[in-house]
């Protein structure tokens, strides 16, 4: 039976590009596949137990906090699972899984979605959750001696007790090889365990284009020059390799700091961005105690990304750079 | 070597639906609604009343206004009725309503010798023929003709860069040698030493017929330029053929250019050698829901409706027979239940889809798109995700993200700050948007805001 057919009226354009938030989230997801094999692989239980508690936090709060909201549901973005696997790298294996989901849950809840969602969050909410809960310890006892009876043991602990390579150099005690921190390295977070990965990760982001080299190049760069400049004084290493594969460099260089919601928009507000990352990230490495300094200031300069986009502000088209310029070209 | 601008975005083409089709006339509709404002400037006060006989090529409305104008009957008819009729932007706009007879009069030609008209003469034919930018912007093109600055280069526009239309590609392959002498008799007119022909590489078959059309002391040369959209927008052609930058908010006359189309060139041709108003244009029919696409050659005031029936009607919009009904003026679509369709006035990136199909075809109408469900595109968004997609490849070098959010939290003063006023709604920043956000759309409400704070 045919009926009188309503015309679909929308605004122009009538074309649009495959992109989506959902296909960027996914290629994320895809990115950060080599160095969870490789946590899984070094780590095992351990691993596995806090990624799959984080991920599957990251989906009961997201769906919480939409219904309490009574927004729409947004979790097939993507965005709830990449935040959920970044704080489970960002831990240390045998971490207290209570403590990864509270982190996923305060910044899934507190970070995106009471801020209105994803992008209008201020501050990466994996880094936010993963720093909430290091500022929450001194409150934490009482909740750790209820959760206690909870607490995972695979057993085989030894491996965990291995020293960071940036405890092992601040204590002068002598440190792993360059080629075992690239490849894969027992010590730190699941997210340190192999430089390797986490450069081909973000190398594909790159080639997919999610992400500009302004960045990462940037953070490591600024990394590099100060541990050059100012790193054998303290710490007695003097390598820039060191700094840059060790810790959360690569890992906040690719994944966390290019983070499109809470990084600048113009490729000069992006390397500014990156260089003071790195900066600040050598003054915690240096002269304060050396843990969290990535995570620490990504969020720091977060909070300076609305400045660096109004000063870093680009000319229109056809507006005069200096007075002395002429509108007629050559 | 293809010159070009900064950013911007390559867009499939979709012009293999029309590029080798010739241009073809349709017959004639029952109804002809020709709007009294079709142009950029003062709308025009009808010269006929209701019953008045009316031939071919007849001024039935004008201004007095310098920029504005007139409109011509494009067939013989009686009027039937001056009234307020849907437009193709989706207002109401009054227009003259024209029944066609039956048996039809040939317009009749002058046949000026051009050399002999002087400058008054010719911007008066341009004037008196209702000539504006075919392109689009439907500006009068003899105010283009008598710049306020000096003027040393003509570019002519013939990039055609919105995706589907292929009416210019055409006018450039059939009719050659009018539009060269369009060109000329603005290069004259403007007083300027070179005319440059600006075309993208998608169509060089057209640039090859055009050099071997002119002759050395033409002063006319061929810029090829690259298949990126916006090339055809005024400013960005005239960086990517002669590395001059228009300023915010002014003209091209600024730097000592003058713009026009393939089709205005023409146009202007017709109305100088033959006094021929601009009653019919070429057009193209196009897209996936549309059986046989086409560029047709149509009187304007047309239907759209009309024109669609006459390339086959729909086509895979749903699951059974689609009917125009043609006996019916405001041409109803009987469709399967299920069945959904988009029409387009105008290109894929900056035209206006329509409501219903009685909308008639105007001096600046280039196409008409018929989308299938497949091609309608999504109208849900999500809020900016700031990934810098839109800051990235707006040819403007402005910032699409902020001033979507700032118009969408209502805070239009900051939008303007990030350079809502010279957006021209290309539709780049949408067509890249992971999210989807209706950004042009924003940008018009800006617009509209700042036009009321004026007043």
């Amino acid at each position: 039976m045919n009926t009188l057919l309503r015309l679909t009226v929308t605004p122009s354009p009538h074309l649009h590009s495959k992109e989506s938030v959902s296909n960027a989230m996914r290629d994320v997801l895809i990115a950060l596949i080599p160095v969870t094999l490789v946590s899984v692989y070094i780590y095992r239980s351990y691993a596995l137990l806090l990624i799959a508690v984080c991920l599957g936090m990251a989906v009961l709060t997201e769906l919480l906090f939409r219904k309490i909201r009574r927004a729409r549901a947004t979790l097939s973005d993507g965005s709830a699972m990449v935040t959920g696997l970044l704080v489970a790298l960002c831990f240390s294996p045998g971490t207290a899984w209570w403590t990864a989901a509270l982190a996923v849950f305060i910044g899934i809840g507190l970070a995106k979605e009471l801020m209105g969602g994803l992008g209008w969050n201020r501050y990466n909410p994996a880094l936010f959750g993963r720093l909430s809960v290091i500022l929450l310890i001194p409150i934490f006892h009482q909740v750790t001696y209820v959760f206690s009876p909870l607490k995972q043991n695979f057993g085989n602990v030894d491996i965990l007790t291995q020293a960071t390579p940036l405890a092992l150099m601040a204590q002068g005690t002598g440190y792993p090889s360059l080629v075992q921190m690239s490849l894969a390295y027992q010590g730190g977070s699941l997210g340190e365990t192999s430089a390797l990965a986490l450069l081909v990760g973000g190398l594909y982001l790159i080639y997919k284009k999610h992400i500009t080299w302004h960045i990462p190049l940037s953070v490591i760069a600024a990394v590099a020059v100060m541990a050059l400049l100012f790193g054998t004084n303290v710490l007695g290493v003097s390598s820039p390799l060191y700094h840059i594969l060790g810790g959360g460099v690569l890992l906040g260089a690719f994944f966390m700091a290019t983070d499109w919601v809470t990084s600048p928009i113009t490729p000069v507000g992006k390397i500014i961005f990156g260089v003071t990352i790195g900066i600040l990230l050598m003054v915690f490495r240096l002269f304060l105690p050396p843990t969290e300094g990535m995570a620490f200031s990504i969020l720091i300069m977060n909070a300076f990304v609305p400045v660096i986009d109004r000063y870093t502000k680009r000319l229109k088209f056809g507006e005069l750079k200096k007075t002395g310029d002429t509108l007629l070209g050559t | 070597m293809t010159a070009t601008f900064e950013r911007g975005v390559f867009l499939p083409h979709y012009k293999d639906f029309t590029e080798c089709k010739p241009i073809i006339s349709i017959p004639l509709p029952e109804v002809i609604i020709i709007p009294l404002s079709q142009h950029i400037g003062a709308p025009c006060e009808p010269s006929v009343k209701v019953g008045d006989r009316v031939s071919v090529g007849q001024k039935i409305g004008d201004s007095s206004a310098f920029v504005s104008a007139p409109i011509h009957s494009s067939v013989d008819g009686v009027v039937t009725a001056i009234e307020q009729r849907p437009f193709f932007t989706g207002n109401k706009v009054n227009s003259i309503v024209i029944k066609p007879d039956k048996t039809q009069t040939e317009f009749v030609k002058k046949n000026n010798d051009i050399g002999s008209l002087d400058r008054e003469k010719i911007i008066g034919l341009v004037k008196d023929a209702g000539i504006v930018g075919m392109g689009g912007a439907a500006f009068p093109s003899h105010v283009k003709l008598s710049p306020s600055k000096e003027i040393d280069r003509v570019i002519i526009n013939a990039c055609e860069c919105e995706p589907y239309l292929t009416c210019d590609h055409r006018m450039l392959m059939e009719m050659t040698d009018m539009f060269i002498e369009g060109a000329k008799i603005i290069a004259k007119l403007v007083g300027a030493p070179e005319i440059i022909f600006g075309i993208e590489a998608n169509k060089a078959d057209a640039a090859e017929l055009i050099r071997s059309s002119i002759s050395k002391d033409d002063n006319i040369s061929v810029t090829m330029l690259d298949v990126k959209y916006p090339q055809g927008a005024e400013k960005q052609l005239i960086k990517a053929t002669l590395n001059r930058e228009v300023p915010p908010g002014k003209l091209p006359f600024e730097v000592g250019v003058v713009v026009h189309n393939v089709a205005t060139c023409i146009a202007i041709y017709e109305a100088v050698r033959y006094e021929k108003p601009l009653y019919e244009r070429v057009l193209t029919v196009t897209g996936d829901g549309v059986a046989n696409p086409a560029n047709i050659k149509a009187q304007i005031g047309t239907p759209i409706g009309h024109i669609i029936h006459e390339c086959g009607g729909f086509k895979g919009i749903g699951s059974g027979e689609v009917k125009i009904d043609t006996s019916d003026v405001r041409y109803p679509i009987y469709a399967p239940p299920e069945a959904r369709a988009k029409v387009v006035m105008g290109g894929p990136m900056t035209g206006f889809a329509q409501q219903s199909l009685d909308v008639p075809i105007i001096k600046g109408t280039g196409g008409i798109l018929v989308f299938t469900p497949g091609m309608i595109t999504d109208s849900d968004y999500l809020a900016c995700v700031r990934c810098s997609n839109c800051v990235n490849h707006c040819p403007m070098g402005l910032y699409p993200n902020y001033i979507s959010t700032y118009a969408e939290t209502g805070r239009y003063n900051q939008a303007i700050d990030w350079g809502a006023l010279d957006c021209f709604e290309c539709g780049v920043c949408v067509y890249v948007c992971p999210s989807n956000r209706p950004i042009v759309r924003f940008v018009r409400e800006v617009k509209q805001f700042a036009s009321q704070k004026q007043d």
